[in-house]
C-alpha cells in the first residue's frame, strides 16, 4: 500500500540517496503498470444513453487471469471482508450474482481462505466502529459512499489507490475517487456508483397542458410546472422533500443547490478544499428561494414535505397525485411492484402510472449546470493493528479487491440498484444485458458524469443531515427568511468545521 | 450472649436505649439475601454500571469527528457549560416538559375513566377490556407509521374525513406545522400509552372494599361522594407509582417523534431523548452526548428515589410492627 509519510525537502536540492531513491521510484512505478490489468478505453467526454448502449458488449474481461498478474492464483492465504450483502428484500438476481461472485472467487484464488460477513446497511457502521475499538475489524470493508471518511480521517484505514490492486485512477468516475480522497490521500476504491434522476408522469403533463415527453428543463422550470400542475389539476407538482433528520433531503436538494451555483462548502469545484462556506453566496440563497416558492408562495408541493422522505411521495405518485420526482434508479422497479400490489381500481390507476412514467436528466440551473450527489459504496482496507489478531494478508487483501472491482464482477454485484464503479465495466456483456432488461438505466448512467460527492470530511453527515434539513425547514415554515436561513447554516457550518459547534 | 439476644432481653427494662446494629451488622445479618441478588448485581455491574461510568467519563472529553474516541480530548466541565447555556437546550427542555405533564396527565386521566367504566359489570366488558388493551399492546413503530398516515397533511384519513364531512375546507395540517406538531404527538402518545394507566388503575379498584362503598351508599353519599371518599383515597398509591412510571417513560419517549417528525418541523418536537440521539449517534458528538445523557440520568435517578419511595411506603413500618 502507499507510504503516505511525507518529508520536508529544500526545493532544487538532490542528494545522492535522493537520486537513488527517485530510480527506485521509477522502476518501482514501470513495475506496478505492468501489473496494471486494464487500459482505459471509455470516453467519457462522450457519456450520454446512446453512448452508453453503443460501447455495451464490446469488450471481454478476464478478472481471474487479469488479477492473477497482481496477486497469483495460487497463492495461500486469508482475507476478512464485511459488507452489506444481499438480504431477504432483495431481488433473486442480486442473490446469484454474489453468490457466484463468492465461487469465482474461490476458483480464482482456491488457496485463499474467506472469512465473510454481510451486515445490514443500518448495522454496518456502528459494528465497525465498535470492531475498531477492540481491534476486531475485518482486513477489508465496503462501506456507503461517504462512511469511509470517518474512518479515514480517525487514522483506521490503510492509504489504498487503484495501482495498488491493478487499475489505474482512469478505470473510476473522478467524482467517485474524491470521495474516497481525504486530505490529499486515496483510502480506498469506489465499488459501484449511481446517480439520481427525474422522474415523471407524462399523463399528468398531458392533462397540465405541458410537453408529456419532455421533462422541465431548468430548475426554474420545475417550480413554473409545479405551479401548472398544482393550479390545472390541484394536485402537487413536485415532490419536494424536507425532513429533518433525513438523509433523503440533502440527496433531492443538493442537486438543485449545486445546479443554482451553491454548495455547502466548495464541493462542486473541480478541486474542492472544504474550507470555504457556500450555504449562504447567491447560489444557495437561489435554490432555497425557489424551494420557498413551491412550498410557502405558490403550494405547489405536498404539504407534508416537511415530514416526508423519499418513501412518503411514492404512494401518491403510484396513485397519480404527484407530478414529479428526483428518484433512485430503482424506483421504476419500486413502482411496478408497487403496482403488482394494487387492487380493484387503484390497480388501473397504478398500471397506468408505470405506463406514464418517464426518466430524464436533472434539470440545470440558470447557466446551464446540471448536479447531482454521486451515491454508490468503496472498498476500504484497515489497518493491521486494528484487524481481528493484528494482522493483515497483504496479498489475499489485493486479490479481493481487485477481483471485486474487476470490470466484469463490478458490473455484476451492482445489477439490481447501481453501476460498475470500474468503468470498463461499462464494456461488458453483463452491462449490456443490464441495458435490455433494466428500463431508464441508459439515463439514470447518463447522470454518472455530473455527479458530485458530499464534502469528503467527517463533518459531512452533520452538514448534510442535520443542518441543511433545518436550513430548509427553517426558510419553509418561515421561522426565517431565506437569507437568515442561508446565514444561520452557514455559522453552524463554519462553527463545526472549526471548533465543533454547539447544540 | 449475643448483644441481639442482650438486646432482646432488655427492651423492655425501662430506660434501656436500644443499640442501633452497625452498617456491617445490617450486611451480616442479610447475608443470604444479598447472596441471592449477587449473580443479578454481577450482571447489572457489567451491562449498566459500565457504560454509566463510560458516559459520565466521556462527557468530560471533547470528541472532535476527525479524532478517534482514544484519542479524546480533556475538557473539564465545557460540554456541561455548552449544553446548559444553550438556547437550544432550553427550548427542548420546555418541550420535553409539556410532552410529559400533558402526556402523563391525559393518559392518567383517560386511564381512569376507562378503568372505572370497566369495573362495572356489563354485557360486553371484557371484549371492550381487550380492545382497549390494543394500542399498549401494538409496537410503537408500527403505531407511529399509522398515525403517520393518518395525520398526513395531504392524504391523511383524519383530515379526509373532516373535509368529507364539511367540517373543514381542506386538511388538517397536523404535523408538517411547528405550532400543532408537539400536540399532535401527545395524542398519539396519551392514545399509547392510556392502556398502561387503565390496567394499573384496573388493578388498584380491586383494593376497594365493597363494604366501604356499601355502606357509604347507606349513609346517603351519592356516586361522586362515594368516588371520591372512598374509592379515589384506595387508589392513591397505585395512582402514585402508575403516574411515575409514566413520568419515567414519557421522559424517556423516542419512537414517537423520531419516526414521526423526525423532531421537526424546525425542532418543535424534538424532546430529551431524541435531541441526545442526534447529537451522538447523527452528528457523532459522543461527549456532548454523554454530558446529555448524565443530565437526563440525574434527573431519573431522582424520579426513581420518589418511585421506589412509593414503591415500599409502608414497607419499614409494616417489618417493624
Amino acid at each position: 500500500m502507499t507510504n503516505m509519510q511525507g518529508r520536508a525537502q529544500r526545493p532544487g536540492s538532490l542528494t545522492r540517496r535522493q537520486a537513488v531513491a527517485y530510480a527506485v521510484a521509477a522502476l518501482a512505478t514501470a513495475s506496478l503498470m505492468s501489473t496494471t490489468a486494464f487500459a482505459q478505453t471509455v470516453d467519457l467526454s462522450q457519456w450520454s444513453p446512446e453512448y452508453v448502449r453503443s460501447i455495451a458488449g464490446t469488450k471481454q474481461f478476464d478478472a481471474t487471469k487479469d488479477c492473477g498478474a497482481v496477486v497469483p492464483n495460487d497463492y495461500a492465504g486469508r482475507v476478512s471482508y464485511w459488507y452489506t450483502g444481499p438480504f431477504e428484500a432483495d431481488p433473486q438476481i442480486a442473490h446469484e450474482q454474489d453468490k457466484a461472485f463468492w465461487e469465482a472467487f474461490k476458483a480464482a484464488y482456491p488457496n485463499i481462505e474467506t472469512d465473510v460477513q454481510s451486515i445490514t446497511y443500518n448495522e454496518l457502521l456502528d459494528k465497525f466502529r465498535t470492531a475498531l475499538l477492540g481491534n476486531a475489524a475485518p482486513m477489508v470493508i465496503r462501506l456507503q459512499i461517504l462512511g469511509g471518511v470517518e474512518f479515514a480521517a480517525k487514522g483506521y484505514l490503510q492509504p489504498l489507490t487503484p495501482e495498488d490492486v491493478g487499475y489505474t485512477a482512469a478505470d473510476f468516475w473522478p467524482g467517485a475517487l474524491k470521495s474516497v480522497t481525504y486530505e490529499g490521500t486515496t483510502y480506498g476504491l469506489p465499488t459501484n456508483n449511481e446517480t439520481m434522476a427525474l422522474i415523471w408522469n407524462a399523463k399528468i403533463f398531458k392533462d397540465a397542458g405541458l410537453d408529456p415527453e419532455n421533462p422541465p428543463a431548468t430548475w426554474d422550470d420545475v417550480v413554473a410546472y409545479s405551479k401548472t400542475i398544482h393550479d390545472k389539476l390541484g394536485i402537487a407538482g413536485y415532490g419536494l422533500v424536507a425532513k429533518q433528520n433525513a438523509g433523503n433531503t440533502p440527496f433531492r436538494f443538493m442537486p438543485q443547490l449545486w445546479a443554482y451555483g451553491g454548495g455547502a462548502l466548495d464541493e462542486a469545484s473541480p478541486n474542492p478544499t472544504y474550507t470555504k462556506v457556500e450555504i449562504n453566496n447567491d447560489g444557495s440563497k437561489a435554490a432555497l428561494q425557489a424551494a420557498y416558492q413551491m412550498y410557502v408562495v405558490d403550494k405547489s408541493v405536498p404539504v407534508s414535505a416537511l415530514t416526508n422522505t423519499q418513501a412518503e411521495n411514492q404512494a401518491p405518485f403510484i396513485a397519480g397525485q404527484l407530478g414529479m420526482m428526483i428518484a433512485h434508479p430503482a424506483e421504476y422497479a419500486k413502482m411496478v411492484d408497487l403496482a403488482s400490489k394494487a387492487t380493484g381500481a387503484d390497480k388501473a390507476v397504478a398500471d397506468d402510472v408505470v405506463a406514464n412514467m418517464r426518466y430524464g436528466l436533472i434539470p440545470t440551473g440558470p447557466d446551464g449546470k446540471r448536479a447531482v450527489v454521486f451515491g454508490g459504496s468503496n472498498i476500504h482496507v484497515v489497518k493491521p493493528e486494528f484487524v481481528e489478531g493484528g494482522q493483515s494478508d497483504e496479498q489475499a487483501v489485493k486479490a479481493l479487491i481487485c477481483f471485486w472491482n474487476s470490470p466484469e464482477w463490478s458490473t455484476k454485484l451492482a445489477w439490481v440498484g447501481s453501476n460498475p464503479g470500474n468503468i470498463n465495466g461499462f464494456l461488458t456483456d453483463a452491462m449490456k444485458e443490464r441495458l435490455d432488461t433494466i428500463k431508464f438505466l441508459d439515463v439514470t448512467t447518463s447522470m454518472l458524469p455530473n455527479g458530485i460527492p458530499f464534502p469528503v470530511i467527517p463533518q459531512a453527515p452533520e452538514i448534510m443531515n442535520i443542518i441543511v434539513p433545518d436550513m430548509l425547514q427553517n426558510a419553509l415554515t418561515e421561522n426565517m427568511t431565506v437569507d437568515e436561513a442561508a446565514n444561520d447554516a452557514a455559522t453552524k457550518i463554519e462553527a463545526i468545521i472549526g471548533s465543533g459547534g454547539g447544540l | 450472649m449475643s448483644s441481639v439476644e442482650k438486646q432482646a432481653i432488655f427492651r423492655d427494662v425501662p430506660g434501656f436505649v436500644p443499640k442501633r446494629p452497625s452498617f456491617g451488622q445490617k450486611i451480616w445479618r442479610s447475608r443470604a439475601d444479598y447472596l441471592y441478588v449477587a449473580p443479578a448485581i454481577l450482571v447489572m455491574l457489567v451491562v449498566i454500571a459500565y457504560p454509566i461510568y463510560y458516559t459520565i467519563e466521556l462527557s468530560f472529553f471533547n470528541t472532535p469527528a476527525s479524532l478517534s474516541l482514544a484519542d479524546k480530548q480533556f475538557n473539564g466541565i465545557d460540554n456541561y457549560v455548552t449544553i446548559l447555556t444553550s438556547p437550544v437546550f432550553w427550548k427542548v427542555t420546555w418541550q420535553t416538559i409539556v410532552w410529559t405533564v400533558l402526556s402523563t396527565f391525559f393518559a392518567f386521566l383517560l386511564g381512569l375513566g376507562a378503568a372505572l367504566a370497566l369495573h362495572r359489570e356489563f354485557v360486553g366488558r371484557a371484549l371492550l377490556r381487550g380492545l382497549l388493551l390494543i394500542p399498549w399492546v401494538i409496537s410503537a413503530v408500527a403505531a407511529s407509521y399509522v398515525w403517520k398516515w393518518l395525520y398526513h397533511s395531504d392524504f391523511g384519513a383524519i383530515g379526509a374525513a373532516l373535509v368529507q364531512l364539511g367540517i373543514t375546507d381542506r386538511p388538517i395540517n397536523f404535523i408538517d406545522n411547528s405550532t400543532s406538531a408537539l400536540y399532535s404527538l401527545i395524542v398519539v402518545n396519551v392514545w399509547k400509552e392510556f392502556s398502561f394507566a387503565m390496567i394499573m388503575l384496573m388493578a388498584g379498584l380491586q383494593t376497594v372494599p365493597d363494604s366501604l362503598l356499601r355502606a357509604a351508599q347507606v349513609d346517603g353519599a351519592n356516586p361522586w361522594q362515594r368516588f371520591w371518599h372512598v374509592t379515589f383515597p384506595h387508589l392513591s398509591g397505585v395512582s402514585t407509582v402508575t403516574i411515575l412510571l409514566l413520568v419515567v417513560q414519557n421522559f424517556n419517549s423516542f419512537i414517537i417523534p423520531f419516526i414521526m417528525t423526525g423532531g421537526g418541523p424546525v425542532g418543535s418536537t424534538q424532546i430529551w431523548i431524541t435531541h441526545i440521539y442526534e447529537l451522538a449517534f447523527l452528528r457523532q458528538r459522543w461527549g456532548v452526548g454523554a454530558a446529555y445523557a448524565v443530565l437526563l440520568f440525574i434527573i431519573m435517578m431522582t424520579l426513581g428515589y420518589f418511585y421506589v419511595r412509593a414503591l415500599t411506603r409502608g414497607d419499614e413500618s409494616r417489618a417493624g410492627a
